[in-house]
């Protein structure tokens, strides 16, 4: 072993997120520009970084979780994508996307590695764990 | 045999160990899954990252006295 490193998770890729909803059952609904929530910001937890209240329910793509009532909005900022959904227990997203959407961004970068390795010709395994996914990549 | 494990659990958090590479190698040969998955925020460096070419590079400490 030679470092270790921690890394903040950010969504580049739009085909790897599609590929993710796919893998978790969900709809990319491509170019739908509203996403479905509670239609007010009622939460004491800050926005997300860059996101006005004034943009929440409006989105560049959407994704559709079939159990939930409400949806998840794919923001194109910068180069990269920024998801926003509303968490309310009643929307029903959050027992399939997980807290702060960690199991799609799981898939997302599950999904995100599996491309590239194949492109580079790595060699990927994934072996579910306890509470994580590891992937491993032969480079020789 | 060098090896890259991407760890990522439920919450969304992401890890990268490396295994099997020696000195300096580590860092540049994973910085695409670096600059795939988005930005490092903190990095561990093992003992294995001081060696060249599997030679153990010793570091010694002035101490005083």
């Amino acid at each position: 072993m030679s470092h270790i490193s921690k890394i903040e998770l950010e969504i580049k890729d739009l085909d790897a997120l599609k590929n993710a909803c796919k893998r978790l059952g969900f709809h990319f609904m491509t170019n739908q520009k509203q996403y479905t929530w509670y239609g007010k910001w009622i939460s004491q937890e800050p926005l997300p970084i860059g996101i006005t209240e004034d943009e929440l329910g409006f989105c560049t793509h959407c994704i559709h979780v079939p159990q939930a009532v409400f949806e998840i909005g794919v923001v194109r900022k910068d180069n990269k994508y920024t998801l926003l959904w509303d968490s309310w227990v009643g929307g029903g997203l959050q027992m399939y996307i997980g807290k702060d959407a960690g199991i799609l961004k799981q898939a997302y970068a599950i999904e995100s590695v599996k491309k590239t390795a194949k492109l580079k010709g790595f060699r990927m395994t994934e072996k579910k764990m306890d509470k994580k996914v590891r992937i491993s990549l032969c480079i020789s | 045999m060098k090896q890259i494990f991407i760890d990522v659990s439920d919450d969304g958090e992401v890890r990268i160990e490396t295994k099997g590479f020696s000195g300096k190698d580590c860092i540049e040969e994973s910085q695409f899954v670096k600059d795939l998955l988005g930005n490092e925020i903190a990095r561990a460096l093992v003992p294995a990252f001081y060696m060249r070419n599997k030679e153990k590079v010793k570091r010694h400490i002035p101490l005083c006295g």
